[in-house]
């Protein structure tokens, strides 16, 4: 596969009640972006386990986004600062396994960020066709 | 006498409307939320982000919006105004009229086709005119019900929508109907109106482009509003660098005939400015005011912030006009700064425009026969704050006077329980239980799953090849059935989701179509009704999350459509049926606080026929209200303190616990268990609810020779001699903020601008040649307090402003009192002589308040009062369910504020109280007892209590404690054996649907 | 051999460090009551017979086999499935073949790596032809073959099917007691199990526990941990949370740490995603604070995560090595 016709597959956890209303809002305000993510819902992103990203790289994912209310907002209090803290000490452990930090991304999308959604994901795909196939993509 | 009707009538769906109506449906009315526009939410919608937090509004809004929505007993009548209203209290007659939508609410499914196409282009209101919207409309993107409109005044009758509509939804000849009701109870919830900038010409609101209200600005920054979210100025799209906030526009005006002060528009002005400087850190915001009246919780440390973080500027001065500049549009804005006339150029200005009784409420009083004040706001009582003057019919929100959000959202609730207890005898008769067939066992049977995939129209349909989606679905190992609608949510596909169920066996179905935040319970309730457990039920978002998004990608979208499908498929073969429990529920409260606050709310739990025990620590009842002897109006507040504790002693429900204090709580919602402490005696109370109510305390002062020289009082000892004689001092000199707003207490204590201008009048009519002085740092006399402060004023009561470099100074000379203080308009340091010093101290939190939020384990805020679990939208609820606040155990507030609190808490503690049991979500932690190994990460990380360390066979284990759990899966991913699984979305079915979700699987097991 | 009708054990040492066959040693008198149960037919470290014996063996010949240490040698490879093929059960025994190990730490390097640190880079090497192993070497007297040394590092149940995984770096005698016992006694659990309790070495661990939030992380030589209490509320990063207990809290009893030999909890896919997953979310976590805290700050504090949280399971993890750039 070229790079130039190579187009990343990126799984995104989204949490809910923030960042997957956020989704659905670029969807009702028609705001494209490209067809890349495959999103995962959870209630909240502090549900998001390591295990679960480590596991879409291993099944060829080229990105992982996870997704969730700003801070202070979150849902249920303080799930999202789990999420961040796992997140941080992961792209550390990412980059000792080899693999880019960069294709493992943290975002805080609202409900009312329908642009804002479209724009990571627009920024996200950029970014990771620039990275290339993941090396453990192994062509799904 | 008649038996009253079990109905409330809720007048007006902004969020106080929409409180009320989910207090009073969720403990067993029924009710009707009227609203004149197509959908709820009120002005909420429009904001950006709310204050002190900055969360947003949309997504704190959002869920109770969806809740309001799809509440079986909460009926939504839009479009709708009131008639007439005959009858009393109990039961009430109500004539409505409702405006056509031509639009059938049933067939419309809100895929908004029809918007899509409709050629005529209109004023947006939602954005405050600043954008554009079609004719056939929804007010906002997430609106409730997500029904269209067709806006008649606009419309031409061109037909496009009718035939786009596959739903076939469109009615062009629908007429007014007529509805009547028979409810119990009406609250009213109409909320407020902005004041029209117009009436103030000198600022050029309406001739200057780049003048524009508080409201649009709110528009402006909001990500979903005319620019995207892209702070732009309206006249050449360019980004501002300087923008201007002018306060109290329409507020404190006596010419135009508002004095009073609309209480928000400080905070959400420095709000705006910061949200503006977060958008863009170079621009230059400048607010221009007379006093900051930022007195709400936490709310001066978000001024600080604002000034010292942000680096907003704050220039008090009233703005008495603006030019504009012809070639640049650019503003000119004059003030007085250190009494020297300035003028200075900023690229926009955002006028701070006051709350305005709604348009309507004239009419509105004249159909419902209740009282307005003189500014047209409904009329209450200081120990009435939530009656109107007709009985059975209640107030709440900004109708009765401006406020903001989380105090509508506490006076909703407090009106809904008022509402509640005059009719409670007919609670549970007009709400609607469903009975649904028994649930079919599905354990052991191979998974055979139905998919139904959605042409939502042309939404889907016109962008992915949906028989592909379903051909490709079909091949998928479980999948015992496939098939694909035109709109799989209408009501004929639900009755053939449920036939094909039982036709071909299924015990699991996926719905590939919107998005489950608002179409699941739909669904689930669908194949319930076909004998499934909803747990066997999800759906794959293929319209917002795909063909909306690809609209011109059909191919990939068309791929990406059968990824999300079978990922969804792949999580879908691993659901399991998942139970509700109940749990049961001792319909006994206790409240903690025997002051005004916990006697109001025993006494409004009695009223709705449940017991309530109430814990006060000293000898007798009463609180801070036995050192109140006046008020501001004409209550006695004596007199009323003696008739509440009457009520409350004489009433059976009520037991009183006096000299006593917690001594150990144990137990969870529904089911406590307290023991209390009578001077060494223990008792144990079961009850189902806590409502804490513990006050405050006033600030001992080391400041001002307080305690040193006895012509040194606090305020609270002036009202003793003013009451009880012994006050005969020429000069009386009263300082403001002592022991509040600086660096031990940052925080203000609000009710004490208040009590000063209340003394001080009090000093006028007893001693009119009496000289007061008020030295303050900002007077907060919000709301209607205003016109006391004015009228002090009028009457010759000095205020002086002073701020923190320039403190007045005091001391003895020769047995004088001798004050200097800076005078800011001289800039001199003037001397004063008073025979009286009335020192203004600071409110403190109950220093009970560290063991007692221990023992309940309940947070506080950084300045130890309480903490809520949010500050806007849930102000008398603790994060752990079944544990509320009231009164000055939250923050400082006055008597008004304490009673709609008290009663809000006794409201939302009746939702619970109301149920024999509580249905749990299904959806929750389960521990697996042979894998804890007690290691207690879960118990830590749970933000809401519910994990409990229990002994098994003498080691600690985890236990979830089902009431309190919410399903967020933090303590799923947090602990490290996996002896903690997340039903429905446990790591099985997450890591299936992550695989499935990236390639084809060969093998399933 | 075939004389008496006693059980017959094979040993055998792969990639570790040689604690597992004292281990095996340690069961002390125990080792007694092993060799009235059994004959040891093959245990390179004690006894001598050639892999040729072992090769001439019959087919499931073996009744139990315990096999330590990870396989990173064409060697390993060849005598774990040669005793695959003569066993009637396969145990893995110790971290390295049940997990990886130490010596699956390698897998952050590939071959080319680990013989430029280990023959030219490190300070005690003298070394200054630059000489590294080959597979073959030229002698007068022929050819010499060396095994060939794998760029990744396996577990054993990555090379051949494994019927028991002994965890434990090394085994804790009576725990390998117990599965002698067990096989003596013909109960041994269902093939695939692992031979130690469900729980984690917490279940084990006397310490006091009561509010696992941190904020700072301490290494051990930083400060004197109260022994009273549990050592992550300390600060101190404790991998006995996620991990297998059956050793009876051995290094928390000495007031040291678990590093976590013992692997994976049994409902867990991996021991380090499960122990980051639950360190990071209780770190910095307390109260109204949580905002300020700096969550890369807060990840800083560990240095060599990867070394830390997978520290004898690299090899088995999910992502089972570091990648190699081209
Ligand atoms: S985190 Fe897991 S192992 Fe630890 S106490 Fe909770 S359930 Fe038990
Ligand atoms: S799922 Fe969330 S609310 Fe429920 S026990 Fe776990 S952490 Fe607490
Ligand atoms: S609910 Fe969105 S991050 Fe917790």
């Amino acid at each position: 596969m070229t790079k130039s016709e190579f187009e990343p597959k990126i799984v995104g956890f989204l949490c809910n009640w923030c960042s997957y209303a956020g989704a659905d809002l670029a969807g009702v305000s028609r705001i494209q972006y490209p067809p890349t993510l495959r999103i995962v819902r959870v209630m909240c992103s502090g549900r998001v386990d390591p295990v679960f990203i480590l596991e879409a790289f291993r099944s060829g994912a080229d990105g992982v986004l996870v997704a969730g209310c700003h801070p202070g907002d979150c849902h249920y209090l303080s799930g999202n600062y789990k999420l961040q803290r796992r997140v941080s000490m992961l792209k550390k452990v990412l980059e000792q396994f080899g693999l880019e930090p960069e294709r493992l991304r943290l975002e805080w999308v609202s409900a009312s960020e329908g642009d804002r959604f479209a724009t990571v994901i627009k920024d996200m795909t950029e970014k990771v066709k620039k990275l290339g196939p993941s090396p453990l993509n192994n062509g799904g | 006498m008649k038996d009253k009707v079990g109905a409330v009538l809720v007048v007006g769906g902004g969020i106080a409307g929409i409180q009320a109506s989910l207090d009073l449906a969720n403990s067993g009315f029924r009710v009707y939320l009227l609203d004149e526009s197509p959908s709820i939410g009120g002005t909420m919608t429009q904001l950006d982000k709310t204050f002190p937090t900055n969360d947003c509004a949309m997504c704190i809004l959002a869920p109770k919006l969806v809740m309001a929505g799809r509440h079986p007993n909460i009926e939504l009548i839009m479009g709708a105004e009131i008639k007439s209203v005959e009858g009393e209290e109990g039961h009430f007659q109500v004539a409505l009229v409702r405006k056509p939508r031509y639009i059938d609410e049933e067939k419309c499914t809100g895929c908004g086709v029809c918007a899509r196409k409709c050629p005529i282009e209109g004023i947006d209101e939602f954005n405050e005119g600043l954008g554009e919207r079609t004719a056939i409309y929804v007010k906002y993107p997430q609106a409730v019900p997500l029904v269209y409109a067709i806006d008649r005044d606009k419309c031409i009758g061109c037909g496009t929508c009718q035939e786009v509509c596959k739903a076939g939804a469109v009615k062009y000849d629908e007429k007014e109907k007529r509805i009547a009701l028979h409810v119990g109870s009406i609250i009213l919830s109409p909320g407020f109106e902005e004041f029209d900038p117009k009436l103030k010409g000198e600022y050029g609101y309406g001739r200057y482009s780049n003048v524009v209200s508080s409201i649009e600005f709110e528009r402006i920054l909001s990500a979903s509003g005319p620019y995207g979210g892209i702070v732009l100025r309206p006249s050449d799209g360019k980004v501002p660098r300087k923008i201007a906030f002018i306060q109290c526009v329409g507020s404190r005006d006596a010419k135009i005939g508002n004095n009073y002060c609309s209480s928000a528009c400080c905070m959400y002005a420095i709000k705006e400015a910061i949200i503006a400087k977060e958008h863009n850190p170079d621009l230059q915001c400048t607010i221009f005011f007379m006093d900051v009246r930022a007195y709400g919780k936490e709310f001066d440390a978000y001024y600080n912030r604002a000034e010292e973080e942000y680096g907003v500027k704050f220039v008090r001065s009233r703005v008495p006009q603006i030019g504009e500049v012809l070639e640049s549009q650019n503003l000119l804005v004059k003030y007085v700064e250190d009494e020297n006339p300035a003028t200075e150029e900023f690229n926009l200005v955002v006028l701070s425009v006051g709350m305005r009784p709604p348009k309507h409420a004239e009419e509105l009083a004249k159909t419902l026969d209740i009282k307005l004040n003189k500014y047209n706001f409904c009329s209450s009582e200081t120990f009435s704050p939530l009656e109107t003057s007709r009985p059975g019919i209640y107030v709440c929100g900004a109708f009765s006077s401006p406020k903001d959000i989380p105090e509508s959202v506490a006076q909703a609730s407090g009106a809904a329980a008022k509402a509640a207890s005059s009719i409670s005898s007919a609670r549970e008769m007009l709400t609607t239980v469903k009975e649904y067939p028994p649930e079919r066992d599905v354990s052991g049977e191979e998974p055979r799953i139905g998919v139904f995939v959605c042409h939502c129209g042309i939404n889907i349909g016109g962008v992915v090849n949906v028989p592909e989606v379903v051909e490709y679905v079909k091949t998928l190992p479980n999948v015992a059935y496939a098939e694909h609608n035109l709109y799989t949510c209408s009501e004929d596909t639900q009755k053939r989701i449920h036939e094909i169920i039982k036709e071909h066996n299924l015990n699991r179905v996926v719905v590939a179509s919107c998005t489950p935040r608002t179409h699941e319970p739909l669904f689930r309730e669908t194949v319930r009704e076909a004998g499934l457990n909803i747990y066997l039920f999800e759906m794959a978002n293929i319209r917002d999350q795909c063909s909306w998004v690809h609209m011109h990608e059909h191919e990939e979208a068309t791929e990406k459509a059968k990824d999300l499908v079978r990922s969804i498929v792949a999580k879908t073969r691993l659901l399991k049926p998942l139970k509700k429990p109940m749990i049961d529920v001792t319909p006994i409260g206790l409240v903690i606080g025997g002051g005004l606050s916990g006697m109001t709310a025993a006494l409004e739990l009695a009223k709705q026929d449940f017991e309530a025990h109430l814990v006060e620590k000293e000898k007798e009842l009463g609180g801070h209200l036995r050192h109140i002897h006046y008020l501001l109006g004409s209550e006695d507040p004596q007199e009323r303190l003696g008739s509440i504790i009457k009520e409350v002693t004489e009433n059976e429900k009520i037991h009183v616990h006096l000299n006593s204090e917690l001594s150990d709580v144990e137990g969870y919602v529904g089911n406590f268990k307290t023991t209390l402490n009578n001077d060494g005696e223990k008792k144990e109370i079961k009850h189902g609810v806590v409502i804490v109510a513990t006050g405050a305390m006033e600030y001992n002062p080391n400041e001002y020779l307080y305690g040193v020289d006895e012509r040194v009082v606090t305020q609270r000892e002036l009202e003793e001699r003013l009451t009880n004689g012994g006050f005969n001092a020429k000069t009386v000199v009263m300082i403001q903020c002592v022991g509040s707003r600086n660096g031990e207490h940052p925080y203000c204590s609000r009710i004490c601008c208040s009590q000063a201008v209340k003394n001080a009048l009090k000093i006028k009519e007893l001693s009119p040649e009496t000289d007061v002085y008020v030295l303050y740092k900002d007077m907060r006399t919000y709301g209607f307090l205003e016109d006391y402060y004015r009228e002090a004023a009028s009457k010759g009561v000095l205020f002086i402003n002073y701020d923190d470099e320039n403190r007045p100074r005091l001391v003895q000379e020769n047995g004088k009192l001798k004050l200097t203080v800076w005078e800011p308009v001289i800039k001199t340091w003037t001397p004063i002589e008073p025979d009286l010093l009335a020192l203004s101290v600071a409110t403190l939190p109950n220093p009970d308040n560290e063991h007692i939020a221990k023992m309940l384990k309940v947070p506080l805020s950084k300045d130890k009062f309480f903490l809520e679990a949010h500050m806007k939208l849930r102000p008398v609820d603790f994060a752990t369910e079944g544990i509320f606040l009231c009164g000055l155990a939250h923050w400082p507030k006055s008597i008004e504020e304490s009673i709609s609190q008290a009663c809000a808490a006794a409201a939302r503690a009746a939702t619970i109280l109301s149920k024999e049991a509580l249905e749990v979500e299904g959806a929750i932690a389960n521990v697996n007892e042979d894998f804890c190994s007690g290691c207690k990460i879960c118990e830590s990380v749970c933000a809401y209590n519910a994990i409990e360390m229990k002994e098994v066979d003498g080691k600690p284990r985890a236990h979830v404690l089902e009431a309190l759990c919410k399903g967020c899966g933090v303590c799923g991913s947090s602990c490290p054996t996996g002896a903690i699984s997340m039903l429905n979305f446990t790591d099985d079915q997450i890591l299936a649907q992550v695989r499935a979700a990236l390639k084809e699987e060969t093998k399933y097991d | 051999m075939e004389k008496t009708g006693k059980l017959k054990f094979a040993f055998y040492w792969a990639a570790s460090c040689g604690g597992c066959e004292i281990t095996v040693l340690d069961v002390n008198e125990k080792i007694l009551d092993v060799l009235a149960l059994a004959d040891i037919v093959f245990w390179p470290v004690a006894i001598d017979i050639k892999y040729k014996a072992v090769k001439a063996f019959p087919d499931k010949s073996i009744d139990v086999c315990f096999f330590n240490g990870a396989i990173r040698t064409e060697e390993q490879e060849h005598m774990a499935k040669l005793l695959r093929k003569k066993s009637k059960v396969l145990i893995a025994f110790g971290s390295c073949a049940y997990q990886g190990g130490i010596p699956g730490l390698a897998n952050v390097a590939d071959k080319k790596e680990v013989f430029e640190r280990a023959y030219l880079q490190s300070p005690s090497t003298h070394n200054p032809n630059c000489v590294t192993p080959k597979t073959s070497f030229k002698v007068p007297e022929g050819e010499l073959k060396l095994p060939e040394f794998f760029d990744t590092v396996k577990t054993l149940d990555q090379t051949v099917a494994v019927d028991y995984y002994l965890p434990g770096c090394p085994p804790v005698s009576d725990q390998v007691a117990k599965a002698v016992e067990a096989i003596a006694k013909n109960e041994l659990p269902p093939k695939g199990s692992v031979l130690a309790p469900e729980k984690s070495v917490c279940d084990e661990c006397p310490r006091k526990k009561e509010d696992k939030k941190i904020s700072k992380i301490y290494r051990v030589y930083e400060i004197t941990p109260d022994p009273e209490k549990c050592l992550l509320e300390q600060g101190i990063i404790c991998i006995g949370p996620a991990t297998r207990g059956g050793c009876g809290a051995k290094c928390i009893n000495a007031n040291m740490p678990c590093t976590g030999c013992g692997g994976p909890c049994p409902n867990e896919m991996e021991q380090g995603a499960a122990m980051m997953s639950a360190l990071l979310s209780i770190l910095g976590v307390s109260g109204e604070k949580e905002l300020e805290y700096d969550a890369e700050k807060l990840a800083d504090q560990i240095r060599d995560p990867l070394g830390t949280f997978y520290k004898y399971s690299l090899p088995a993890s999910l992502l089972r090595r570091r990648i190699m750039k081209k």
